[in-house]
């Protein structure tokens, strides 16, 4: 299974090195929203606000990277006839999705960057990070739950034929419910609880409150006990997903 | 008769295998949703940054979404030709070219009005906006306008998947420069000038301004200066399309490279 897992991890990053798609969507899109926050937002009297625009950024990219990296992938899998191969294969399927979403939730790392250096060069926001440790934490903390959500999202890809139209569309839904650009206050009030079971929304103010001052191990903390929920949960749907998908036959559709 | 049937019968054909359908309910996702949640996204952002009103981003992303579909599904129109291993086939035809390349423009346009109208509907009703309706039915020529315009730059899109392989990357990377640079989110006034230059030249910017005069009550007669111009730099772009997809079948012909994926 560790073989497996690794393999995986291995052949993924390679892939999304090798794609030009990947890698120029990863440059543009997070200096995108974070440009569209910065002139919204307009406030250069308050650096903060920016830097935390510049992180809701980043893990908007994450979750991006993430539910259209796995839902492009499966469907990939799919025309390439190997779904099929991969769900017969002698290893849970968990371990053929896990290094999916851990990379390409990783990779959003590489968006982290990008936000960061923008704001710096193109808007002058101070990069001063409040709780160096904490942020340093944060960071991983943030990715691996990234990572879990996306895994139980991935398991219902597996039983959808149009599984990349259905990852781009999880992109919004999620970038609100977290209250990453738009602070959850400005939303309607019965989004608040849906956000406490939705990992950008903890890793966000992990990594927030680590950069901009605040106790951000609480944040930490909950991405990691929700990583282990997510992945509790994941595991029992990609079960009954991957038999649903193997009564239908439906594995091959393409 | 011919040139007619190859316009509609392979514009049709080249529509559903877009979206590789069985079911059209697997287009929902992404023509429905993805562009209400943009649309709301926006109306909450600008909400919190108290910059403009909930009309402004919801006129703006409603004509995302036409940029959208005009990009990405014109594009693909032409380059899924390469990916699926048609494309030495299409070209090898003795069709005319403008009918075969045509045809698969208006399904593109007809789709961008339809996508655009229901995510402005629904926007509407859920941010709670009311227009009047000759309000609306004067939007609905200026939607159908760039429309036109977005698919014209979609075939100039497109015609690079006859020479090379990934039309996504550019159709993905100048639709989301599209939400800041046509003003679709952002005001102008916040924009800085080599934005502001840039945005003149592409499709979206006349008619999203055109459409924000007309919900504020303008008359249609009052910003036909501002259609004309979203109309010239779609035609603009629908000739240079074309003229790119005759250079491009050429090189790739001489260079053997049309079957290469």
């Amino acid at each position: 299974m560790t073989r497996a897992f690794v393999t995986g991890m291995r052949v993924q990053i390679t892939q999304m090195l090798r794609s030009s798609f990947d890698l120029i969507a990863m440059l543009i899109w997070p200096i995108i929203y974070a440009s569209i926050a910065y002139y919204l937002l307009d406030a250069k009297e308050t650096p903060h606000e920016l830097l935390a625009a510049s992180i809701g950024s980043a893990v908007m990219i994450m979750w991006a990277q993430v539910v259209i990296g796995s839902s492009g992938t499966l469907d990939l899998m799919r025309q390439a006839g190997t779904l099929e191969l991969m769900v017969a294969a002698p290893v849970p399927f968990v371990t053929v999705l896990a290094p999916i979403m851990v990379s390409t939730s990783a990779f959003g790392l590489y968006g982290l960057v990008v936000t960061l250096v923008w704001g710096r060069v193109g808007f002058g926001i101070p990069l001063a990070i409040v709780h160096p440790l904490a942020f340093a934490i944060a960071i991983p903390a943030c990715v691996i739950a990234i990572a879990a959500l996306g895994l139980i999202v991935a398991s219902t890809f597996v039983l959808y034929r149009a599984a990349f139209s259905l990852g781009i569309a999880m992109q919004y839904p999620v970038w609100l419910a977290s209250g990453l650009l738009v602070p959850l206050s400005a939303l309607p009030g019965w989004l608040g609880p849906v956000s406490w079971f939705l990992a950008p929304t903890w890793g966000f103010r992990a990594i927030e409150r680590a950069a901009v001052g605040g106790d951000a191990w609480p944040s930490i903390a909950v991405c990691a006990l929700a990583s282990v929920a997510y992945v509790s949960v994941a595991v029992v749907f990609l079960r009954v997903f991957e038999h649903l998908a193997r009564q239908r036959a439906s594995l091959k559709l393409a | 008769m011919i040139w007619l049937r190859v316009f509609f019968s392979g514009g049709v054909t080249s529509y559903r295998a877009l979206f590789a359908w069985i079911n059209p309910w697997m287009a929902v996702p992404m023509l429905v949703l993805y562009p209400i949640f943009q649309i709301l996204f926006f109306v909450y952002l600008g909400r919190s940054a108290g910059v403009a009103s909930d009309s402004f981003f919801l006129i703006g992303n409603t004509f995302i979404a036409t940029a959208v579909t005009g990009l990405f599904g014109m594009g693909q129109a032409i380059a899924g030709e390469r990916r699926f291993q048609t494309l030495p086939i299409l070209l090898a035809s003795p069709a005319s070219r403008l009918a075969l390349f045509l045809g698969r423009a208006v399904p593109s346009i007809v789709n961008g009005f339809v996508v655009a109208a229901i995510s402005f509907a629904l926007g509407a009703w859920i941010v709670g906006i009311r227009y009047p309706g000759r309000t609306l039915e004067e939007l609905a020529v200026v939607l159908l306008v760039s429309c036109f315009a977005c698919t014209a730059l979609g075939l100039a899109i497109g015609s690079l998947g006859i020479r090379g392989r990934s039309v996504s990357l550019f159709a993905d990377s100048i639709s989301g420069s599209m939400l800041i640079v046509s003003g679709a989110n952002v005001p102008f006034a916040r924009l800085p000038h080599v934005l502001r230059t840039i945005s003149s030249g592409i499709p979206l910017t006349h008619g999203i301004v055109a459409a924000r005069e007309l919900t504020a009550g303008a008359s249609l007669g009052h910003v036909e200066p501002l259609l004309g111009k979203e109309l010239l730099i779609g035609v603009i772009y629908l000739v240079v399309g074309l003229a790119m997809l005759s250079l491009f079948e050429h090189e790739g012909r001489r260079t053997g490279a049309l079957d290469r994926f």
